[in-house]
């Protein structure tokens, strides 16, 4: 160095900014939260218009309480994450807002009030959510602590995906055995498992990366993994494929097995781990629609489903069906909520959520729900993308990746573009387990987003 | 509560579903359409507006630096230097441009450089690209990655296109601006 580091040296003093208006985005997020407040409020007011042709004063409290749990994340963010994503929150809240006026409108349809009620017990459910995402923002002030935990939340994941198989507190629901059952509770660990699984994918594919990307042999062009590089994906597997045969449960099969393909591709940029994977779902889905009956029932069913015999059968295409009669009926710009009959096809409000909103809303609010869908992924990629760290970038992109997946298997199967499976459509659903799940989804990229804006940054 | 009333407020209930969309939407559009470019006059006078993307030297750039010629011909660079390493370089010093003189200290996580609000390091000229390069460890080397920027990233004058290893004190220039990694 000469003497041109001391002019270099000069003006360096306390140059480097780490804070912006801080303020900025969480108003961006207020005003947005008004909107979508004032859509989940006219929501559950059309479905009592439509229905009854009153409005009572219950059901608009149990709007305003949505809005003020709503109001809570967003006070809570203003002090522990003031540069999160301005965007999740408002998203998320409409989403759950549109859900719970569907689910209320089954409720009318079919005269359950108190707490048979599903929309009650469904804004009960919101609040645990919404107090776990509070709990995972306050007590994750970095998302890099997770990575301490890798093999703990491997274990997790694990641990949470066999529980229902144990005797005693497994239970078993339609014919998948997903369930666990805490006194009147029944909850669906698989969904928690999700996370713990992005969490131990992002933390094992960041140390692993270099030995999966670079390390073998080129076969036709692929780059064909070491054996003992297959290893973990041999096991993943193993544990998608025997959920489908012991729990019988496809659909959490194919998205444990998505978001680990999907994170292992954005991890190594390596095609042929898509190949490998997709060769060994085919392959591990094949013999099972040979060999399980309940998997041949839903590829019949789907393939087949206007057939009157597959229709009337037992466990046939009737639910299929009415689902897609109900959406028929709505039409382009729907009956109007409170005004369809969703309560013709069989769950509308948890698995056929999608078909009952498309009934009421029409075509119009089904692709709105689908834009609002892509709005929180897009989100979610984004701050991926801009991640600093490997490891946040990856769960960023693991956990909105496994929203994308579940929206498409679960809304795919409803209007007949894939098999039927049984999986919660995100925040929208009746269903305590998705609601808590989704909404520590929301409330990790929303810190992972947080971390990203307030690292040490330089402006030029 | 007529009929033509539900009608109605059904339909404008889509069109507020619709208006939220809209909103987010409008509310991203710099996502969507970059960054705003930082009006030029705010350019210190030192720093020509030039309209070629790669000028050799910015006049700003201290004489230790040009007593470096920045003609190398090859893609592997500064061979008479020392790879900048987590052991030899410890602060990135930015050596032309607006904001001349200014230094960061280096850590190991990787930097980010661009348009963007996002990047760890914004430069806000129009010559930069929303997502312009990465500065990341490779085993503990620093690495210089372009993004497939518009205007490319320069190392040592030269333009590069694949992750390429950064020497001590060899000036990198993204847009108007360069910087140096050294001890």
């Amino acid at each position: 160095m000469t003497a041109t580091a001391d002019a270099t040296k000069a003006p360096r003093a306390g140059k480097v900014k780490t804070m912006r208006a801080p303020l900025k985005l969480r108003n961006l997020e207020l005003a947005l939260l008004l909107l979508a407040w004032t859509i989940n409020l006219g929501a559950l007011a059309l479905v009592e218009l439509g229905a009854l042709g009153t409005v009572e004063p219950t059901i608009i409290l149990i709007g305003l309480g949505l809005s003020a749990l709503t109001l809570a994340v967003h006070i809570a963010m203003r002090f522990v994450a003031s540069q999160a994503d301005p965007f999740i929150l408002p998203v998320a809240t409409v989403l759950n807002g549109i859900g719970l006026a569907g689910i209320y409108r089954v409720d009318v349809a079919e005269g359950d009030t108190g707490f048979a009620s599903v929309a009650i017990r469904q804004v009960m459910w919101t609040s645990i959510a919404i107090g776990c995402a509070i709990g995972v923002l306050v007590l994750v002030r970095n998302h890099r602590i997770l990575q301490r935990y890798t093999y703990i939340a491997m274990f997790v994941g694990v641990v949470l995906l066999l529980l229902p198989m144990l005797p005693g507190i497994g239970q078993e629901i339609s014919g998948a055995r997903v369930w666990i059952g805490i006194g009147p509770f029944s909850f669906q660990p698989g969904e928690i498992a999700k996370i713990a699984l992005a969490i131990f994918f992002a933390g094992y594919l960041v140390t692993r990366r270099d030995s999966l990307a670079i390390v073998g042999r080129k076969f036709l062009g692929l780059q064909l993994p070491r054996l003992r590089d297959l290893g973990p994906i041999l096991v993943i597997w193993a544990l998608a494929m025997s959920v489908i045969v012991f729990q019988r449960d496809l659909g959490t099969a194919l998205l444990y097995f998505g978001l680990f393909l999907v994170m292992i591709y954005v991890a190594t940029g390596r095609f042929s781990w898509i190949f490998i994977g997709l060769v060994l779902f085919g392959t591990g889905a094949f013999f099972a629609s040979r060999t399980l009956n309940y998997v041949e029932g839903r590829i019949n069913n789907w393939l087949d489903a206007f057939n009157p015999a597959v229709y009337d059968a037992d466990g046939g295409s009737y639910q299929l069906v009415q689902g897609l009669f109900g959406l028929a009926n709505g039409g382009i710009i729907g009956t109007g909520l409170g005004q369809g009959r969703p309560d013709l096809t069989p769950v509308p409000q948890s698995d056929y959520i999608i078909a009952t909103l498309g009934e009421e809303l029409g075509l119009i609010g089904v692709f709105c729900i689908l834009a609002l869908y892509l709005l929180f992924v897009s989100r979610g990629l984004r701050i991926g993308f801009a991640g600093q760290d490997d490891f946040g970038k990856l769960l960023a992109v693991g956990l909105s990746f496994v929203v994308a997946l579940q929206v498409f298997v679960v809304i795919g199967g409803v209007t007949r573009v894939i098999p039927l499976t049984g999986l919660t459509t995100p925040f929208l659903a009746a269903g305590g387990s998705s609601l808590v799940a989704n909404w520590i989804i929301a409330a990790l990229l929303l810190r992972i987003s947080d971390t990203v804006r307030t690292q040490p940054r330089i402006v030029v | 509560m007529s009929e033509l009333t539900l009608v109605i407020l059904r339909i404008l209930f889509l069109a507020l579903m619709w208006a939220f969309i809209f909103a987010v939407v409008y509310a991203l559009r710099s996502d969507l359409f970059g960054a705003r470019v930082r009006k030029l006059q705010e350019q210190p006078a030192g720093v020509p507006a030039a309209a070629a993307p790669a000028p050799a030297k910015a006049p700003a750039t201290p004489p230790a630096v040009q007593s470096f010629p920045s003609g190398t011909p090859t893609g592997a660079i500064g061979t008479s230097k020392p790879m900048a390493t987590t052991r030899t370089a410890s602060r990135l010093v930015i050596t032309s441009g607006p904001k001349t003189g200014l230094e960061i200290p280096l850590g190991t996580e990787p930097l980010t450089i661009g348009r963007s609000s996002e990047s760890g390091f914004q430069i806000r000229d129009d010559y930069t690209s929303t997502h312009h390069a990465r500065l990341l460890l490779w085993g503990d080397e620093w690495v210089i990655q372009d993004l497939d920027s518009t205007n490319g990233t320069f190392l040592d004058g030269k333009r590069i296109s694949t992750p390429t290893q950064v020497p001590m004190n060899t000036p990198v220039k993204v847009g108007q601006t360069s910087f140096e990694l050294r001890r």
